[in-house]
């Protein structure tokens, strides 16, 4: 009887360890096939996005082709922007769970991360795109007027906030770089506004910039195919960002705990 | 074309170009880093110290 009730319990264990098995296999399948998907979809996005801009849009009256630079400098401010917004939220999320929920300041702070990282690679691309067009608008590379000044500012906060998390060890590291991240953050309203309260180099704002203001409706269609592209384009590589970096941590917490045991 | 134009066209290409190298370079890279991280903890929880 005892033996008989000892082989129903394994039976039953071994069953319900293979049943858990068989459901985690699915789910990572379907996450698999979801992304797949996604990052298929973010393709599609991103060539009809390119094929507006190049084909669809028309040349601009008076700058000409140079004009289509806009259709991958402005989207790539917009997510720039939107994600060093996640980066101050993660930040503000660290800080706020790092006493009381461990594990969640841990993903706050690889959300910090992950958007101050990618945020820095979409910032540079506005800062070498930006310069591009303005040779040839201009005449010049680069000027120190409100809009670019505040730009580079915020590049270069960021990007220390990431030389910060490079080099610095510790466990004030973190709260450290949580504290630079927020303060990063507010220059990301002076950059918006700066060519509505200063007298700029940069052109003023196409949209919500008052009369005068505006574009052609194809262009604008184009823009807006093209803001939704990169967008998709930045969620992709934020959340795979995110994730290396929860590996990340997660591999460190076994190694400290590893190293504990020895002692 | 004339040389204003030709000159618009070679920016335009350059700005898409270094667009796409720059996001495609950070996207090759993370993809390294997700390869070297996974590898690591795969050898960490098959060899604990």
């Amino acid at each position: 009887m005892v033996e008989d009730t000892s082989t129903l319990n394994a039976f039953l264990h071994e069953h319900r360890v293979s049943g858990r098995q068989r459901r985690e296999r699915i789910e990572t399948h379907m996450k698999r096939l979801l992304i797949g998907i996604y990052a298929v979809a973010t393709l599609v996005l991103m060539a009809w996005g390119f094929y507006q801009a190049i084909y669809v849009a028309p040349l601009d009256a008076m700058q000409g082709e140079i004009f289509r630079i806009i259709f991958y400098h402005v989207p790539s401010a917009a997510v720039a922007f939107l994600f060093f917004a996640i980066s101050l939220a993660g930040s503000i999320g660290y800080l706020s769970f790092r006493r009381n929920q461990p594990d969640w300041a841990q993903a706050s702070d690889a959300w910090a991360l992950a958007g101050a990282e990618v945020g820095v690679v979409f910032c540079t691309v506005v800062l070498i795109t930006g310069p591009l067009w303005g040779r040839r608008a201009w005449g010049i590379w680069w000027t120190w007027d409100a809009r670019l000044t505040t730009t580079l500012v915020l590049w270069l906060i960021y990007v220390s906030y990431l030389l910060l998390r490079r080099f610095a060890a510790g466990p004030q590291m973190q709260t450290l770089a949580a504290v630079l991240g927020i303060f990063g953050a507010l220059d990301v309203p002076i950059v918006y506004m700066s060519n509505r309260w200063w007298r700029t180099q940069h052109p003023a704002p196409v949209f919500g910039g008052g009369e005068g203001s505006g574009m052609d409706p194809v262009m604008k269609h184009a823009l807006g195919w093209n803001l939704l592209a990169w967008f998709a384009w930045g969620m992709l590589i934020l959340v795979l960002r995110y994730r290396v970096e929860r590996q990340q941590q997660r591999f460190a917490a076994r190694e400290a705990q590893a190293a504990l045991a020895e002692l | 074309m004339d040389q204003r134009a030709i000159l618009d066209h070679q920016f335009t290409v350059a700005a898409y170009a270094v667009t796409w190298a720059i996001q495609l370079g950070y996207l090759a890279w993370l993809g390294l880093r997700w390869r070297a991280q996974k590898r690591a903890n795969a050898r960490s929880i098959r060899t604990p110290r």
